[in-house]
């Protein structure tokens, strides 16, 4: 019999945009909402590097793999910023993105 | 005279053991220096220079700066005097500022970022030698790529308030370091806005390029590879070291080639680039890709916007 990982699962909820996906254990917030084709929270460089994953914690228990200064301050870390790709969580969680891409729309001149 | 080629970039990691793994067990450059706060340098195995990349552990990603390579020391003196003609500050740094290099000069691009010219860096030689060599030589991990190819630097760009630092940094290399200019995106009402340029002085399409953006940052830096099947066979070592792969391989319509984007484990973007491209030469026409086909030019089969590429940076 194939082995298969049975972790535990938790429910994350991205209050702004009222999406609901679940996360495995062990891993970033955004490895299971990209591996389900969910949207939500903004996907980057998947490093900590460029803080295009934003996020406000609002509920829940997690802990956070090292993440750029540029993007977190410690003071904005102790009031529940993080970034997603460096969010790992230990239980449910909800939270509001706040790192966002620019809408091509407003982008008058190419690449601005 | 003049100047050569990239020599190196040195770049932030969050965390040096993740980042060794990933530069060397995913791309394949091996470690030749460690300086004693803690910096470690590599080089590919085609490069005969000490060393091309410089990773400085740091808590935040992005780039420290970019080094080129002069052809002879004497032209340091005439660079640094037609630099501070042109109205940039420049600085001469002694032998060994830059770790294993010569004296070099030191300023910012008018984007902002740290760039170095330099002639000499000490000497390691190719890992196939230079006697009866083989092709490619054994025991190289991972992608096994040639030599750092290139780098893109994001430039702030606002038009609304005059500013182009991609147009400064055009300028300016083209005036006081005499790089060509390969291929430029031309956006705006009247397509007289240049919003990204390729530049060159080696044969191949870039030797440095940029982009504009909200803020100055540090788009990728890229590797050479020699043709289709390894970079289809480096996405595969990607994906079996779980690398996070923002593009998969495909072919630029901008300087024709061929690509995967990936990150390294700090989010700084990394390219393998292959093929040569086209012969760049000084005499050569620039090529222009306007403002609706620029996506063309950037992933020439969808010739769409893929959201994360310009927007994601460190």
């Amino acid at each position: 019999m194939v082995e298969t990982k049975k972790n535990v699962r938790y429910i994350i909820n991205i209050e702004n945009t009222g999406e609901t996906y679940e996360s495995a254990d062990g891993e970033h917030l955004l490895v299971g909402m990209v591996k389900l084709g969910r949207k939500g929270i903004p996907s980057g460089c998947h490093g900590g590097g460029c803080g295009v994953c934003k996020i406000k914690v609002k509920n829940g228990k997690y802990r956070k793999l090292t993440l750029s200064r540029e993007h977190v301050s410690k003071e904005e870390e102790s009031q529940g910023f993080s970034l997603a790709c460096r969010t790992i969580p230990e239980s449910d969680i909800r939270l509001s993105a706040v790192g966002q891409f620019k809408k091509v729309v407003t982008k008058s001149y190419g690449f601005v | 005279m003049g100047v050569m080629r990239i020599g190196h970039i040195s770049i932030r990691v969050l965390d040096m053991d993740a980042a060794l793994k990933h530069y060397e067990n995913v791309l394949g450059l091996t470690r030749t220096h460690e300086d004693s706060e803690g910096n470690v340098y590599l080089k590919c195995w085609d490069e005969w220079d000490k060393y091309s990349l410089v990773l400085n552990e740091s808590e935040k990603a992005g780039m420290n700066h970019i080094a080129y390579k002069v052809e002879n020391d004497s032209d340091l003196d005439v660079f640094k005097q037609r630099i501070a003609d042109y109205g940039v500050d420049v600085e001469e740094v002694a032998g060994g500022y830059l770790e294993c290099t010569g004296r070099a000069l030191k300023l910012n691009l008018p984007s902002g970022h740290e760039f170095y010219l330099y002639a000499e860096k000490e000497f390691v030689g190719k890992a196939v030698g230079v006697t009866n060599p083989d092709p490619w030589p054994d025991g190289v991990k991972g992608a096994a790529v040639h030599w750092l190819d290139h780098a893109l630097l994001i430039c702030e760009l606002d038009p609304e308030k005059g500013i182009n630092k991609v147009a400064e940094n055009v300028k300016f290399l083209q005036d006081a370091l005499d790089f060509y200019l390969g291929e430029q995106v031309m956006v705006g009402p009247d397509g007289d806005i240049i919003a990204a340029a390729w530049m060159f002085r080696s044969s191949t399409p870039h030797d440095i390029a940029f982009v504009g953006g909200e803020r100055m940052g540090f788009h990728h830096c890229a590797f050479f590879l020699d043709e289709w099947n390894d970079v289809l066979k480096a996405a595969d070592i990607m994906a079996k070291n779980r690398v996070k792969i923002d593009v998969t391989p495909q072919r630029h319509g901008i300087t024709r080639g061929y690509t995967i984007y990936f990150f390294d484990p700090s989010g700084n973007r990394n390219e393998t680039f292959a093929g040569l491209g086209y012969l760049a030469q000084p005499d050569m026409p620039v090529i222009t890709w306007t403002e609706d086909e620029l996506w063309r030019g950037i992933f020439y089969h969808t010739g769409e916007e893929a959201g994360q590429f310009t927007d994601v940076y460190t």
